[in-house]
């Protein structure tokens, strides 16, 4: 399975820029995500993957072969890309059978009938969906559609996987287990994937890696933790998971931490930070999980342990939340214990900040 | 699970097509453009000629034009032709747009019946329907003379122009029908319910929400009703000339086959002029299309339809629409059969003692067994060419990356806006133009068939589109993605989809084939007659029962093929294959 390279590509509707320098590189056998809000670009990148647009710059390289180089004027058509893709509709063809719409690929390619008989046979096997080979697609759930859309797609040997949004379509329950099943058989299979989704528990869950876009351009790329824990900027920190952000001044540096004066109350906070400087402004994140709420008589730690007065708190299942206000300060906590009263205690441990860009 | 079964390795590359794509796009789209636009440039240039332009010599002129525009005649007959449209549009649109309000948000008795029955005289041979007309509502007509002898009332004369008007806003009613019904069924009745828990009384919803929602289709449906009826020829031929009154369509007809010099140039001149007004007409309308974007209201599935209850008038209402298709459709064809049966028509001496088979035996030689004849090998040819025709320019102008394919549609439509008489000048003058193939399109009826194709293209389009624009595109991009090319995609995805749309545009270019006459007018010679033209011809010079006869072989035929097609058609789409 070959790496892909998507190298500098823009692409423009009208005055709006779709795509602004859009760079990455998928590695082999690689699930490689593009997570962000629609409009952001992914969709049209991953389109000009697969050769239904045309940007205006850029190259696009599977394995050592250009499909696509503005440069060059390369751009091969769709059909001569050898990639595999499914689509959020699945865009199964409605008067095959399922046996027909895997048998198309390999009548295009030319191929014997035993052939044809055996590579469906292994590929609907593959998807467990053996049973089904005579049905037609109305005949099946949107989940199994879905696996037939999968199988057609892979029953070619395709060099490249591409998924657009697949799973939208599906019902809560179904989405998650058609999730692991999906990552399971790409994991086995060793296919170079590029999955598309606006869904941040899709792109983490399933990723080795995730780029995340936003108004045609990308943001970060990294491990899903990366993009959790680590956020490029605020963007990143508020599209992926929710997010308290706090802003304010730097009042003095104390080895490799900054000790903040935080806007709109007067309590200090204290982050690790390399190479801030005294009355620099920052932004931090920190992501309501690793707050912890305490009672208003609990005194046990100082550092970024603030007073707080809960706003409101909601009961979610397995877990609690808490508006709370310090100062003018709005944050959101989350705690598997509740906690009583009108005032507490919040504590921010300084390891689950990150300044943000 | 079993792993080790999955096939690896790579596979032979995709097959490339025999026809380039690209190649095969050029072609359809210069075809559809030569055919459509290709008839208008001889007859731009034979109206500034000073001679026929199959004389030698000849300069440039603009004396048809001085010549034309010097007669009042000409002017007479388009200030009739104006008030007779504008009549039309008005009676039709009322009509239209009031039952499809009837059908689709109350509580009507029979509307289901009834909206598929309105429909039937815009299908049914217009020419055969004025024939109908008269011999029921004309002066001598049944009747008319039952109201006069019997009742002593007076009815309306239908060869004035507000009868002429009434005549034609039958027959295009529909039109205005289709319309208002597809905006009604596309709006959400969500935005009635809304103004009902508001408050608003139904009728209240009716005159605040309702009608207000519907003005671009009604703008929209009168243009379109304003151009096809100043183009009108049967009916000013039929039932204005024996009373003087001339409408630009005829006056143009008499021109040329009164004219004392063979193919006058004023008759092109005065056809460029229609175009001209027709071609404005489709450009506003167009426009008006843009805008209805704006009042199609997003979201809203195919919500349960709010009915407005009519209580008894439910049925008093039903009753009128009843009265209105017996007076208007039924005994008209009523009216027609008893002519095609009687030595004559006359409502003094019962008709069982004039019955006689004469009319019906005549059908069986000469030129009007020739027609039967032509008429059928047209409607059956040229169906299936016209469609398999639009359905390639479709798929070039909706479903292919090619570069000139938003022209497409524009061109495809633009036939719609077109005289027909305009469309049999021009192929008139494009086969004397053409050398051989020309005079061999000239001297067979496939010169009538081409030019009766051209004029429907847009019936085909308009059927085809809607159909192709709800097949996802995603479904031709999976063929693309899994190594198919243009064509194999189009042949193999996108064209069994489209098949339920093929096979209505094809019943519907039939019936429209059979029934079409005004191109044939000025294409037809001896050998190449259609069963319209010689109606029309067989009609002026007194023919009436044969041509009655005639007309009802058209009626029958029609409502024959309609029936089978639509029960054919509803197992199509009820097959459950939909996308």
């Amino acid at each position: 399975m070959p790496e892909i390279s998507i190298e500098s590509l823009v692409k423009t509707f009208g005055a709006q820029r779709a795509l602004d320098d859009v760079s990455f590189t998928v590695r082999d056998g690689e699930l490689f995500t593009l997570l962000g809000p629609s409009g952001c670009g992914k969709s049209t990148t991953l389109m000009s993957i697969a050769g239904f647009q045309q940007p205006e710059q850029g190259r696009i390289g599977v394995g050592d072969r250009a499909v696509f180089d503005a440069a060059q004027r390369i751009s091969l058509p769709a059909e001569h890309r050898n990639l595999g893709i499914v689509f959020q509709s699945y865009a199964v063809w409605p008067h095959m059978t399922v046996h027909e719409n895997l048998a198309f690929p390999l009548k295009v390619r030319r191929l014997k009938r035993s052939e044809i008989r055996e590579r469906i046979a292994g590929t609907l096997e593959l998807v467990e969906m053996m049973p089904y080979e005579k049905r037609y697609p109305h005949e099946l759930s949107g989940g199994q559609q879905q696996r037939v859309a999968l199988a057609r797609a892979l029953v070619y040997s395709p060099s490249v996987l591409l998924l657009d949004e697949p799973f939208s379509n599906l019902d809560a329950k179904l989405r998650i287990r058609a999730r692991s099943w999906v990552k399971d058989l790409q994991h086995r299979l060793g296919l170079t994937t590029i999955f598309v989704t606006h869904d941040q528990d899709e792109a983490l869950s399933m990723s080795d890696r995730v780029a995340v876009m936003s108004a045609g351009e990308i943001q970060q790329i990294g491990t899903p933790e990366d993009v959790y824990r680590r956020p490029a900027n605020r963007f990143v920190a508020e599209f992926v998971g929710r997010v308290n952000v706090i802003e304010g001044v730097v009042a003095h540096i104390d080895g490799g931490r900054a000790v903040l004066d935080v806007d709109g109350s007067d309590h200090r906070l204290t982050v690790p930070s390399s190479g801030a400087r005294v009355k620099e402004r920052l932004t931090v994140v920190v992501r309501p999980e690793a707050m912890s709420v305490l009672p208003v008589d609990d005194q046990t730690s100082g550092t970024n342990t603030w007073d707080a007065s809960v706003h409101s708190a909601a009961f979610l299942g397995d877990h609690y939340e808490y508006e709370l206000e310090a100062g003018s300060l709005q944050l959101i906590a989350q705690t598997a214990r509740p906690v009583d009263g009108a005032r507490i205690r919040v504590h921010i441990p300084g390891d689950a900040c990150s300044v943000v860009e | 699970m079993a792993t080790t079964s999955y096939p690896a390795g790579t596979l032979p590359r995709p097959r490339r097509s025999i026809v380039p794509a690209g190649v095969l796009q050029w072609l359809t789209w210069a075809l559809v453009v030569t055919l459509v636009l290709g008839p208008f440039l001889p007859l731009l240039y034979a109206s500034v000629r000073d001679r026929p332009l199959y004389e030698v010599g000849g300069r440039f002129t603009v004396e048809p034009y001085r010549e034309l525009f010097g007669q009042r005649a000409f002017w007479h007959a388009w200030w009739n032709t104006l008030q007779f449209a504008a009549l039309t549009t008005t009676l039709a649109v009322t009509l239209g747009a009031a039952v499809a309000i009837l059908c689709t948000r109350t509580d009507l008795a029979g509307r289901r019946a009834f909206s598929r029955l309105v429909l039937l005289p815009l299908l049914l041979p217009s020419l055969g329907m004025v024939l109908g007309w008269t011999a029921v509502w004309g002066d001598g007509g049944y009747i008319t003379s039952f109201f006069h002898q019997r009742l002593h009332i007076g009815t309306p004369s239908i060869n004035t122009i507000p009868g002429m008007s009434l005549v034609e806003a039958t027959r295009l009613m529909p039109i205005a029908f289709l319309t208002c019904q597809a905006a009604l069924v596309r709006a959400d009745s969500s935005l009635e319910d809304a103004a009902r828990s508001a408050g608003a009384s139904p009728l209240r919803v009716l005159r605040s929400i309702t009608i207000p929602m519907l003005r671009p289709a009604l703008l929209n449906a009168a243009t379109l009703i304003f151009t096809l009826s100043i183009a009108v020829l049967g009916i000013p031929l039929l039932l204005g000339v024996p009373n003087n009154i001339q409408f630009v369509s005829s006056y143009l007809y008499t021109l040329w086959t009164n004219a004392s010099s063979p193919d006058p140039g004023s008759v092109s001149a005065g056809a460029m002029l229609l175009l001209s007004v027709a071609t404005f007409l489709l450009l506003v309308r167009n426009k008006l299309i843009g805008a209805e974007a704006r009042f199609v209201s997003v979201g809203g599935k195919a919500t349960r339809v709010a009915f407005l209850r009519l209580g008894r008038w439910r049925w008093m209402l039903a009753g009128a629409i009843g009265f209105y298709l017996l007076f208007t459709t039924l005994l008209p064809i009523l009216g027609l059969a008893l002519m095609s049966f009687v030595v004559f028509l006359t409502p003094l001496i019962p008709p069982w003692e004039l019955l006689t088979w004469s009319h019906w035996q005549m059908l069986n030689d000469g030129v009007f067994r020739n027609s039967i004849q032509n008429s059928l090998i047209i409607a059956v040819v040229g169906a299936v060419l016209a469609t398999a025709f639009v359905t390639l320019a479709t798929l070039v102008a909706h479903r292919s990356p090619f570069r000139l394919r938003r022209s497409l549609p524009f061109v495809m439509l633009y036939p719609r806006a077109i005289p027909g008489i305009i469309i049999g000048i021009g192929f008139f003058w494009a086969f004397l133009l053409t050398g051989a193939i020309g005079d061999w399109l000239r001297n067979s009826i496939w010169g009538i068939m081409l030019a009766f194709c051209i004029r429907n293209l847009p019936l085909a389009y308009i059927v085809m589109y809607p159909t192709l624009a709800r097949i996802g595109d995603e479904l031709d991009r999976a063929g693309r993605a899994a190594g198919a090319g243009w064509w194999t995609t189009s042949r193999r995805i996108v064209l069994p989809l489209l098949r339920p749309a093929m096979f209505a545009a094809f019943i519907l270019l039939f019936v429209e084939l059979l029934n079409d006459y005004d191109p044939a007018v000025f294409l037809v010679r001896p050998g190449t007659e259609v069963m319209g033209a010689t109606m029309l011809s067989e009609f002026i010079q007194g023919a009436v029962g044969p041509v009655a006869a005639l007309a009802m072989v058209q009626v029958a035929v029609t409502v024959v093929v309609l029936l089978v097609g639509s029960k054919v058609f509803n197992i199509e789409t009820t097959g459950g294959r939909d996308a």
